[in-house]
């Protein structure tokens, strides 16, 4: 029994990191519905959203739910600045797909050392929202941090439904993913949509970074792994989906646990790249698409 | 003697039937263009052919055999070019490069001959650039020949492609909507090009919406409408069949010719 | 690029065909300098020296054929520990272990390609990225054969049987005769039957298969070559430097092999070798602080790819394929 439920207990954990993978995952695909981009710069959204609001906790002495706004608002605007600064030149010039990947993963570099240089290489993390003991269930004990994240990530996909379904702007950001031009000659100001495709999506980076850091760690380097995470989330879920992301992630996350369980913590992302290369040669249009 | 024959060649899109049934047979020479008003099936027909899509039915046949689903590679492979009707060259190579790699299929060599340049491959590559400076002349693009392929007019860049196919040594040579974007000119250049090639034993297949073109160069007409072959016959008596004129009634105009 | 192959040189003198030979006066410069003041200088020129061999590489597989692999480091890990594996614990000479290394990994590419070159746009970047880091956790969880982050150690210099190459010097110019080889190997390829291929597949994958060229077999050709580049320099790395740990391969490989292509000029043949060369020069001014390093050539990248797409070699390059020997009529 104590094997049980040391099982369950993982697959707990792997189900509250899979909402954050989903969230990031989402990110993915706000941006690639519309503008056609894959931003490979989304890790750093996340890094900087748990290591902002660690600064201004500690260093400013905030409280966290004010900490954690801030940080949300300041990595969004540096979501605008990406689209602004790499990303709207290139897509004026018309690169390359390509060249844009290029771009925004060598983004994700200068922002990552960036903040290698501001912060130093310390592993930072955050208290837990609630800091009281863990609820039991039978042999289970389930930590409030845990209902933070899925409550949190169900809230935000909720919220994000109504958005694209009840809000104007959400509209017009649908009608951008389903054919740019015919929304462009509606009116629909689609170069203001990219930019907001961004905030968007690094508010989605940031929130994602905040909620999971608490349980774990966070620093300059961890961009790129949960990038990939959320890049392997968004193809699960067949790509430029929003809510098949969601599942995705939360399916990476279950994988992941059970890798842990049975092969141990170190092939970790072995496992969940295993899982993305699968996708990719057997099944490129996910779990819900239909293959082409 | 017959180079392409179809045999009751179909393809559906879910419920819609692009081309239904069609059969018919060219002949180891001269020019037969396919015609009929837009979503005529045409350019579906045409990717049929050249192996781009599989057909839901039916069989396609070249020198008698079965080319029916093979990749577009292995159609080219046994002697069917085709050509694009948005202009696809090798924007990165020169002009005559772009011919150069047009025989691709009659030349061989990898990376040891690339390397070693044995006797044999620098024998190969004279020929090749001899028969690429042949064609380029052919279709009166010699004097640009070390221009990036983009740098060429529209119009050019049409005899280029033509150019390339021919370095292929085709049996049957396919253009699909060769006077797209061209002018008038132009378009009565291309239509003695295609008689020469024509001429000199080369069996063409053109798809095609200016009539001029139809009329002055091709041998044989197959009209096609809504997906089904109504007409087929000299460019003549295809103009007088009332089913085509009815066919073509508030569509292009038939009959410049 | 054309200047390479030319034997004699030009009867009438124009302005333009010195300008050719300009990104390989630049590089002999370079290289020729580090050679006469030794030091420090013929450490940082070893070194872009080798990156300039798997930039060769990368250049045939995305500068050539159009493709995107954000995983050659795969390759380059690969033969390097393979490479330093068998000098050290099953104690070989270093030839034979960089030959197993570099096989292997052409293998591996092999395997990995055929399903992986299927796939396309940011799929088939995801999934090159993928294999690139599968690779780097391997190195570092396989720790009975790699040892971990630790890294292996005392692994012997270059060398043909018991002649080793130890010197700065020796290094130096062992390297200048590897990669003008491969350099030289990479223009020839540009100007074969090969090449066409590969530069049609770039151009358009569905015109080159309508004249019959066999493009996913031609597009594993590419990977191969470039794998092969990759691997033979992840072997001559860690014989040079003696020393091999998973951070050797890492993603910083990746971004600054793409920052010296992208400087050098992709698609050319001097690009690799003037890319490298500049590259690893420019930001020796801010080796005091490694952690700027990958900063500045993020940003240098970003410039580039924004401002000056095609490099600095393609400024001087006139790829004229008729003016080669042989001559247009």
């Amino acid at each position: 029994m104590g094997d049980l439920s040391f099982v369950l207990q993982i697959l707990v954990s792997g189900l509250g990191v899979g909402c954050v993978y989903g969230l990031i995952g989402i990110g993915f695909c706000v941006i690639y519905n519309a503008s056609g981009i894959v931003n490979f710069a989304q890790g750093a959204f996340v890094m900087l959203g748990g290591m902002i609001t660690h600064a201004l906790l500690q260093r400013a002495g905030l409280p966290l739910p004010l900490a954690a706004a801030i940080s949300i608002v300041l990595v969004a605007a540096l979501g605008v600045v990406v689209e602004r600064v790499v990303v709207r030149p290139l897509w004026n010039r018309q690169a390359t797909m390509f060249v844009m990947i290029l771009a925004t993963l060598a983004a994700q570099i200068v922002i990552e050392r960036l903040t290698l240089i501001v912060a130093g290489d310390q592993p930072r993390t955050l208290p837990v929202f609630t800091d009281l003991p863990p609820i039991r269930i039978g042999t289970i004990a389930i930590g409030y941090q845990f209902l933070w994240i899925v409550g949190g990530s169900l809230t935000i996909v909720t919220l994000l439904a109504l958005f694209f379904r009840m809000t104007n702007t959400g509209k017009a950001m649908r009608a951008c993913a389903i054919n740019r031009e015919a929304a462009s000659l509606l009116g629909i100001p689609v170069s203001r949509m990219l930019a907001l495709s961004f905030a968007l999506s690094a508010a989605l980076g940031a929130i994602a970074g905040i909620l999971i850091t608490p349980t774990q760690y966070t620093a300059f380097n961890v961009g790129v792994p949960f990038a990939i995470s959320g890049f392997i989330a968004a193809i699960v879920g067949g790509f430029g989906r929003p809510f098949g992301a969601f599942l995705g992630g939360l399916m990476l996350g279950l994988v992941q646990a059970i890798a842990v369980v049975s092969l141990g913590a170190g092939l970790k992302n072995v496992a969940a790249l295993s899982v993305l290369l699968v996708f990719l040669f057997f099944r490129p249009s996910g779990l819900l698409g239909t293959s082409k | 003697m017959t180079t392409l024959s179809l045999k009751n060649v179909t393809r559906r899109f879910g419920g819609l039937v692009a081309v239904d049934s069609v059969s018919f047979d060219i002949g180891s020479t001269g020019v037969t263009a396919v015609i009929g008003p837009n979503g005529a099936g045409k350019t579906t027909l045409f990717s049929l052919i050249s192996g781009a899509l599989a057909p839901s039915d039916g069989q396609i046949f070249l020198d008698g055999r079965d080319i029916t689903g093979i990749r577009p590679e292995d159609v080219a492979a046994r002697g069917l070019i085709r050509t694009f009707q948005l202009v696809q060259l090798f924007q990165n190579m020169s002009v005559l490069d772009n011919v150069k790699a047009g025989q691709h299929l009659h030349t061989r060599g990898g990376i040891f001959a690339a390397l070693a340049r044995p006797g044999w491959a620098r024998r190969e590559e004279t020929q090749i650039e001899a028969r690429a400076w042949e064609l380029l002349e052919f279709v009166g693009l010699s004097d640009h020949a070390h221009a990036f392929a983009t740098a060429l007019p529209y119009g050019q860049q049409r005899l280029l492609e033509v150019a390339r196919a021919l370095a292929a040594k085709p049996k049957l040579l396919l253009l699909d909507e060769p006077a797209a974007g061209l002018n008038a000119d132009e378009t009565k250049r291309l239509s003695g090009i295609i008689r020469r090639i024509a001429e000199t034993g080369t069996a063409v297949l053109l798809i095609e919406h200016d009539m001029t073109l139809v009329m002055n160069t091709a041998d044989e007409v197959v009209v096609l409408d809504f997906g089904k072959k109504i007409a087929q016959g000299l460019p003549e008596e295809v103009q007088k069949n009332p089913d085509v004129l009815a066919a073509y009634l508030g569509g292009v105009e038939i009959g410049h010719g | 690029m054309t200047s390479l192959l030319a034997t004699t040189l030009p009867s009438r003198f124009r302005w333009t065909d010195t300008l050719a030979w300009l990104p390989w006066i630049i590089s002999a410069g370079i290289v020729g300098y580090a050679f006469l003041s030794g030091g420090y200088v013929v450490t940082l020129v070893v070194f872009a020296l080798i990156y300039a061999v798997f930039v060769i590489g990368l250049n045939i597989f995305m500068g050539f054929t159009n493709q995107v692999s954000f995983g050659q480091n795969a390759f380059a890990a690969i033969s390097g520990y393979t490479s330093a594996v068998l000098t050290t614990a099953y104690e070989w000479t270093t030839l034979p272990a960089i030959a197993v290394g570099v096989a292997l990994a052409v293998l591996c590419a092999f395997l990995i390609g055929y399903p992986t070159l299927r796939l396309k746009g940011h799929y088939l970047a995801m999934g090159t990225l993928a294999i690139g880091l599968i690779t780097y956790e391997i190195s570092v969880e396989w720790s009975s054969v790699t040892q971990g982050y630790m890294g292996i150690s005392g692994i012997p210099p270059l060398g043909i049987g018991a002649y080793e190459v130890t010197s700065d010097r020796g290094q130096l110019a062992l390297l200048v005769v590897i990669v003008l080889i491969l350099t030289f190997m990479s223009a020839r390829i540009r100007t074969s039957r090969l090449g066409r291929a590969f530069f049609a597949v770039a151009g358009s994958e569905d015109a080159a298969r309508a004249l019959g060229v066999d493009v996913a077999r031609y597009k594993l050709a590419s990977f191969i070559l470039s794998a092969a580049c990759a691997a033979l320099a992840g072997s001559l790395f860690v014989h040079v430097v003696g020393f091999v740990s998973p951070e050797v391969f890492g993603l910083h490989m990746v971004i600054l092999s793409f920052t010296m292509l992208y400087v050098g000029g992709i698609g050319t043949v001097a690009g690799p070798l003037l890319g490298a060369l500049i590259v690893s020069l420019l930001p020796d001014t801010f080796r005091a602080f490694k952690d700027y390093q990958d900063l500045a050539y993020g940003a240098v990248l970003i410039l580039l790819l924004i401002y000056a797409p095609r490099g600095l070699a393609a400024l001087f390059d006139r790829y004229v394929p008729a003016k080669k020997v042989g001559g247009a009529p």
